[in-house]
């Protein structure tokens, strides 16, 4: 007889900060898809506080004060039948909840949920754009951040003056949805006892910048907290972000230390984190039992969440699983694919489609270009590969030929390549999909397989930026590493797809002694688990100087400044697209259907330049840090209340950046050029 | 037979701009087929070809552009496009003083990989003409020109002469415009002696893109790609040449006809059927239309003519 083990889901789920008090909650399903039921509503849109599914409308971004939400993460518990070995897509899974009954007959009573976030960016790695994961290669590391703190990165001085880090944190469902549990330097830390109630660890090492730092220049106010947690109605939880501070040390002589770069600012500090979820389930009979745990990272606003990505994290999250891990055997076996494999036109081939189509929405894409990507969108899955506008993948970048990632136009995606490289490709999986596809071996009825708790781990990752990790937005390059996974999954009834925990006894925490250390790192053998803070210490600190910067690009950016690219080198390209919006519609400026001229994103005071590389961006850094919460957000029209707007139009909403009676940076058709520099490169 | 500058008319030059826009044309599906049968689409071969298909697809705008400023507008079907042979449509290779098919040879007009005789007849279009220093003759027929420039330049005499018949603003398009950020108009939008300024301009990005202002030269700066070309500078013709002088890559394999399947009939007859419609909308295009679905049509006939190959199936456009 099958054993029950409880799964929470997703595996990775994403909370995004803002400057309100208030929130809405993470989106469960995948951007630009269909959702559902839904009618006309493509996916990705976040859901309203208090609502199991209801999307958010223009209404909900910002609050009477026009302060931009938060989003929340919410987490939820999957009861799984579990015979091992395990297979994927189990596609099964229910929901349980305090009050749910299981076929067993066990009644679950509560739910103590602990998670612990923390900050670990100062004491982190440099990003190195042109050299990404294989920074950290035969044994190497790059530099690290804040070198004047002396030290190595598990040094104790570093640990407490450079990372966040406040300690656990847990709630019980029985708390209520009042109940909020601070990530702050007040709270008491805390945890499951696994026996279903909370431990306190009032001797727990709490870091703040605060502590080691007798004054910070503070622009958005005091970096004090790095989120909390909830429960909805259900009992399920909420983990919330902290608001998008930062905070700077002063330099000898008095001033903040100035921005002086996209990546990795000495000095600097941000709020953002990641952290590992974990459940403990008490029921009626007074029983307990755990759940596999999750984690949650807390990042970017999502400025057009329902833009699908052409690689998303979840598009590299399963390549890295199917290849290397097998996860599929039918798919791919030996780091074989199989040539009878039949995907789903649904779930693996139309998203490709989808997402093409859907940039034109973010970037100024030319007309040309636009009405291709329609007719690579309107192909149905009954039609004729051969007589498709992707016959034969004329213009689809093969990521299995790496001279491809140098070519330019025509090859798609055109946007900027990961770390080394000039332009992306899809995953190798996509690809194998795509060729599957066009040589006919495809699934044209297939639905998802996937469970309920499955499809939420698809859809949280589908939401994020993949790819083009320089750093990222969400996450970085180690997020296809496999040793960042429990990759026991098919005999302990985790399922897939979920980080490995790093197990910490916070019953031994000492006061005044760092309780975090370096942690983990791609490459090095480490296969401990992750800590609290080793997902986003791959990111740049702070966030909102390279969301500014990474806007359009010429592909040298990724090369060391050496172009390596077909084409003109000054040509520009999009950084992400889809993530990052560059050329907007704004909604309010569309008349009676008709399209206005796109304008940029980021406009407005401070952002007037005679270079077109930058016209997309705030032209000093610390703007970036204190405005990045005025920036609009693209909504599917039917979803943008002031105004009358047809579901197939995604717009930008609510910016507060005003642009009335500025000059404005032109957007300009592509393909366009920076200006040359004085060598002419 | 050579004309008097009395006899040249508009109806001359009218047939000259149909006949350069035949030529044009011609050359599309020709240099497409020699790229896409390329594997490597990294390699320079491929793309130096590539740059040249899309500057093609540039000279038609033009030059239907000149045309439809004196009035007329080019018309296209099946007969535009015949590759049979070693006939290149209104170029007679013999004519030029030094005959250059004693150097380029063997070649063909038929479609086919990027190989020897491919490669011969696409530096034979695109030979220079030798400056004489002389003033240009009227031809009757368009076929008693030797070379593209010999044609272009004669053109561009008797445009100038009938001037007062341009009529700017009138069925222009203008695709193309992003990528030349150094060319100040792709289109006549002046009427009289206005628009002949622009008239004349369109013949010179032809004229020099083609085989650039006398064989060695490079391409004058405004006339260059900003965008997607990285050999800007140079002509269709330097090159052709360079893919010519070193060697030539890998092409998709080919099979004979009578071992096709028919998968690969069906492909071959997708290619024919969407170049058929294409043709179509592209006389639609030029004739102050705006066709619906020209653009994805366009991306589409590519893509058929790579399906082609990978499947060793040499591709056929009518």
């Amino acid at each position: 007889m099958p054993s029950t083990v409880f799964r929470l889901h997703p595996t990775i789920n994403f909370a995004r900060v803002g400057t309100s008090d208030d929130y809405y909650l993470s989106p469960e399903t995948s951007a630009g898809l269909p959702v559902p039921g839904g009618g006309d509503t493509a996916g990705g849109l976040p859901i309203k506080r208090g609502t199991d599914d209801e999307p958010i409308t223009s209404d909900d971004l910002r609050d009477g004060d026009g302060n931009l939400l938060r989003q929340a993460a919410r987490f939820r518990i999957y009861a799984y039948p579990f015979t091992p070995p395990d297979a994927y897509p189990a596609g099964a899974g229910v929901e349980v909840y305090p009050g749910s009954t299981l076929i067993d007959g066990r009644v679950v009573k509560d739910v103590v949920w602990t998670v612990h976030l923390a900050n670990k960016k100062a004491n982190a790695y440099n990003v190195v754009p042109s050299e990404g994961l294989r920074a950290y290669a035969d044994g190497q590391v790059p530099q690290l951040r804040n070198s004047n703190v002396y030290g190595t990165v598990d040094s104790p001085l570093r640990l407490s003056q450079l990372v966040i880090d406040p300690g656990p944190r847990a709630i019980a469902s029985s708390a209520g949805a009042g109940e909020a549990v601070a990530f702050d330097a007040a709270t008491v830390a805390g945890y499951s006892d696994r026996a279903g109630g909370i431990a306190q660890q009032p001797d727990y090492p709490k870091s703040f910048p605060q502590d080691s730092n007798d004054r910070l220049f503070a622009p958005s106010g005091p970096l004090d907290s790095l989120g909390e947690l909830r429960t909805d109605e259900r009992g399920r939880l909420l983990v919330l972000p902290a608001k998008g501070r930062t905070a700077a040390q002063y330099d000898e002589y008095g001033d903040p230390i100035p921005l002086t770069g996209d990546l990795n600012n000495g000095g600097w500090f941000d709020d953002t984190a990641d952290g590992p979820v974990s459940a403990t389930i008490r029921f009626e009979d007074g029983s307990v039992q755990d759940a596999f745990g999750a984690w949650v990272v807390c990042a970017d606003p999502a400025y057009a969440p329902q833009i699908r990505n052409v690689v998303s994290v979840w598009d590299d999250v399963y390549d890295a699983w199917v290849r290397e891990l097998e996860l599929q055997p039918e798919i791919c076996r030996g780091n074989e694919f199989q040539a009878g494999y039949r995907p789903s036109f649904s779930a693996d081939i139309y998203p490709i489609f989808r997402a093409a189509a859907l940039q034109r929405w973010t970037a100024n894409i030319p007309e040309l270009a636009v009405k291709a990507h329609r007719a690579v969108e309107s192909i149905a899955a009954t039609d004729d590969p051969d007589r498709t506008i992707m016959s034969g993948l004329a213009y689809v970048r093969n990521p299995n030929e790496p001279d491809e990632l140098s070519v330019g136009v025509p090859l798609m995606p055109l946007s900027l390549g990961e770390a080394g490289t000039d332009f992306l490709a899809v995953s190798k999986t996509q690809y194998f999909f795509l060729e599957q596809w066009s040589r006919n071996r495809f699934d044209p009825d297939g639905e998802s397989r996937l469970g309920p708790g499955e499809y939420l781990d698809m859809a949280s990752l589908s939401n994020c930026l993949g790819g083009r990790y320089v750093p990222g937005i969400e996450v970085s390059y180690p997020i296809r590493q496999p040793d960042l996974y429990q990759t026991d999954w098919r005999t302990s009834g985790s399922g897939p797809f979920r980080p490995k925990p790093k197990p910490l006894d916070y019953r031994s925490a000492q006061r005044g002694r760092p309780f975090l250390s370096g942690g983990w790192i791609p490459l090095h053998g480490i296969t401990d688990g992750l800590e609290p803070g080793d997902m986003t210490k791959f990111m740049s600190v702070p966030w909102q100087t390279d969301y500014n910067s990474c806007s359009i690009h010429q592909p040298s950016i990724n090369t060391s400044g050496r172009n390596t690219a077909t084409g003109n080198p000054l040509t520009l390209y999009w950084s992400w697209p889809s993530q990052r919006p560059d050329a907007v519609y704004p909604a309010t400026a569309v008349v009676k259907g008709v399209l206005p001229p796109r304008v940029w994103s980021i406009r407005g005071p401070g952002t007037l330049t005679n270079d077109p590389k930058s016209a997309a961006t705030f032209q000093r850094a610390l703007q970036a840090v204190q405005q990045w919460d005025r920036i609009g957000v693209v909504l599917q029209g039917t979803a943008i209340t002031r105004g009358d707007y047809p579901p197939d139009f995604f717009l930008e909403a609510e910016s507060r950046l005003p642009s009335e009676g500025q000059s404005v940076n032109v957007v300009a058709q592509w393909p366009f050029n920076a200006n040359p520099t004085a060598h002419g490169g | 037979m050579k004309l008097k500058d009395d006899q040249w008319n508009l109806g001359h030059l009218r047939r000259h701009l149909q006949a350069a826009a035949e030529l044009e044309a011609w050359t599309i599906p020709y240099y497409l087929a020699a790229m896409f049968s390329v594997v490597d689409r990294s390699s320079d071969a491929y793309q130096l070809i590539q740059s040249v298909v899309h500057q093609e697809m540039l000279h038609l705008q033009l030059v239907a552009n000149i045309a439809n400023s004196y009035g007329y507008s080019p018309v296209f079907g099946p007969a535009t496009f015949p590759y049979h042979g070693t006939a290149i449509p209104h170029l007679d290779f013999a004519l030029d003083p030094d005959n250059p098919t004693t150097q380029f040879s063997p070649y063909s007009a038929e479609i086919g990989p990027l190989d020897e005789r491919r490669i011969n007849a696409m530096c034979l279009i695109e030979y220079p003409e030798w400056d004489t220093g002389g003033r240009p003759d009227y031809h009757d027929k368009v076929n008693e020109y030797g070379s593209i420039g010999e044609f272009y330049d004669a053109l561009e005499r008797g445009a100038r002469q009938l001037k007062g018949d341009i009529a700017g603003g009138v069925k222009q398009v203008d695709m193309f415009a992003a990528f030349y950020r150094d060319l100040p108009a792709m289109t006549v939008q002046g009427s009289g002696t206005r628009g002949l300024s622009e008239v004349v301009l369109l013949i010179d990005v032809i004229r020099d893109q083609g085989e650039a202002a006398k064989a060695v030269d490079m391409i004058a700066a405004p006339f260059r790609n900003t965008a997607d070309d990285s050999a800007a500078q140079d002509s269709h013709y330097e090159k052709f040449s360079m893919i010519r002088r070193g060697e030539l890559p890998s092409t998709y394999p080919m099979r004979d006809p009578s071992e096709y399947t028919p998968d690969d009939h069906k492909r071959r007859e997708i290619l024919m059927d969407n170049f058929a419609r294409f043709t179509k909308l592209l006389g639609e295009l030029f004739s102050g239309k705006s066709p619906a679905g020209f653009d994805p049509l366009m991306v589409t006939i590519g893509a058929n003519v790579l399906a082609c190959w990978r499947s060793g199936v040499t591709p056929r456009f009518s």
